[in-house]
């Protein structure tokens, strides 16, 4: 009974949707109202007005730029609840206490890798990730990509860098300093349009920054610190979760 | 025959397979007794939605939108507001992820399982 | 070019299916893998739709998403009731 009840529930609301379809445009209609109104001046008038052939990124950064900025202060906050969520463990007296996962394993022993050698495929592979993060951030606006996934990339590159081969000591960010640097890139979002009210424009008006360069190019120099701010904070928080679960995790091939 | 089918998919049909996606998601939400099963759902239903966002921006006779001249006819590219919008919110989702993981993880330690029915004992315990 | 109606139906009912899988599996590792392979036939319905951009963003986030759920999966049963 308790699995029929949402059940008759649903197929209820699917009915209903099924006869009430006709007030949704059809698909592929280049004359219905979503694509009409507004988003024919952002696809004329991108390329012209902001510099950049990408109109998606176009319209993330340039026109919806002060929607962009609180997205990236959510995913700023998202990482510090993480971490704040997972700072201290519940206490002693209030824990249930039930068998641990780990028994059940302790009889298979610790996990032998003997296919691939990793250290060297990571060598590899990471500096082209990195690579290609780097490119797709600074290539945002002409071709596919932008700040996000650039960020996303670079956090790629470090979670292969710390799960694959622990014990190495390489280039480590402690989960306060992670923390940090999110807090830096999203710094950086919002001085890129204090910066433009000082040369005289509103708030992230790229043509009014105070440099020495035509007005298109200020478009693109902002465009471009903007969305290293958000690479930078992607990054940050794509760190600071993996932080925050992975001190809480118990390897089989832990030795203490 | 395949014109009719898609004309009938292009008004209804793509509509409905994401609406029984988003619907079948919460149905799993309901459900399933496992709060892990229950934030996969979660996802599951932000991709149905993410989706019918999308399903909004296609054009018949357009391209991706990256302009290749500099003057462009808006007829020629795909709508790229829904894009830009659903951009974000799948790299929010990434966020909210992390942060229900961190609170199953709680979780897991305060009460020593993540099935409902021995959470509701354990609260018992504390009364 | 019309879009591409027939392929997106056929690649929207594999992800159905896969949301069975997962409602319906008592495996959670079993459930994770399938929310991966969700996420990349999500990338592909997206490419489909003619949105690369989107789809180059889930390609990252549905592997790092992954790789989240399976080190949380060491915290926590695998099995599930």
């Amino acid at each position: 009974m308790k699995k029929v009840l949402p059940l008759i529930l649903i197929l209820v609301c699917l009915g209903a949707a099924f006869w009430s379809f006709d007030f949704l445009p059809e698909i592929g209609d280049a004359g219905s109202k979503p694509n009409t109104h507004t988003t024919d001046y952002y696809i004329e008038h991108a390329t012209t007005e902001t510099n950049s052939p990408n109109m998606v990124t176009s319209v993330i950064v340039d026109y919806r730029a002060f929607d962009t900025m609180y997205e990236t202060t959510v995913m700023f906050i998202a990482g510090v609840a993480a971490l704040l969520i997972l700072s201290s463990s519940p206490n002693r007296k209030n824990r249930i206490r039930t068998h641990h996962v780990r028994k059940n394993r302790e009889h298979r022993g610790a996990p032998v890798y003997r296919t691939v050698n990793k250290e060297v495929v990571i060598t590899i592979v990471k500096p082209l990730i990195l690579l290609y993060a780097i490119y797709v951030l600074f290539h945002g606006e002409v071709s596919l990509g932008g700040g996000f996934q650039a960020g996303a990339l670079m956090g790629m590159t470090y979670i292969l860098d710390a799960m694959v081969i622990p014990e190495r000591e390489g280039f480590r960010l402690s989960k306060e300093n992670s923390a940090a640097l999110g807090g830096v890139g999203t710094f950086i979002y919002v001085l890129t349009g204090i910066l433009c009210m000082v040369g005289g424009g509103v708030f992230l008006e790229y043509k009014k920054l105070p440099l020495p360069v035509e007005v298109l190019e200020k478009h693109s120099v902002g465009m471009l610190l903007v969305e290293i701010g958000v690479a930078i904070c992607v990054m940050a928080t794509i760190i600071t979760i993996l932080n925050a679960i992975m001190e809480r995790v118990h390897f089989d091939d832990d030795t203490n | 025959m395949m014109t009719q089918i898609e004309a009938l998919l292009a008004s209804k049909g793509i509509y409905f397979l994401t609406l029984l996606l988003l619907v079948l998601a919460l149905y799993g939400i309901i459900v399933s007794k496992n709060y892990m099963k229950k934030l996969i759902c979660m996802n599951v239903m932000q991709v149905a939605v993410i989706f019918f966002f999308l399903c909004f921006a296609q054009k018949d006779s357009g391209t991706i939108p990256v302009a290749l001249h500099r003057i462009v006819h808006a007829a020629d590219y795909i709508n790229p507001l829904p894009h830009g919008l659903m951009l974000t919110a799948i790299v929010v989702s990434l966020g909210t992820t992390g942060v229900g993981l961190a609170l199953l993880t709680r979780i897991k330690e305060k009460y020593g399982s993540i099935e409902e029915e021995d959470i509701i004992e354990g609260e018992k315990k504390f009364r | 070019m019309r879009a591409m109606l027939m392929l997106e139906a056929i690649l929207l009912l594999a992800l159905i299916a896969i949301t069975l899988v997962v409602i319906f599996d008592k495996d959670l590792m079993v459930v994770v893998i399938t929310y991966c392979a969700f996420s990349f036939i999500t990338m592909f319905l997206y490419i489909v739709m003619g949105a690369p951009d989107v789809a180059f963003t889930e390609a990252v986030i549905g592997v790092i998403s992954t790789i989240y759920f399976i080190m949380t999966l060491k915290n926590i049963d695998r099995r599930c009731k």
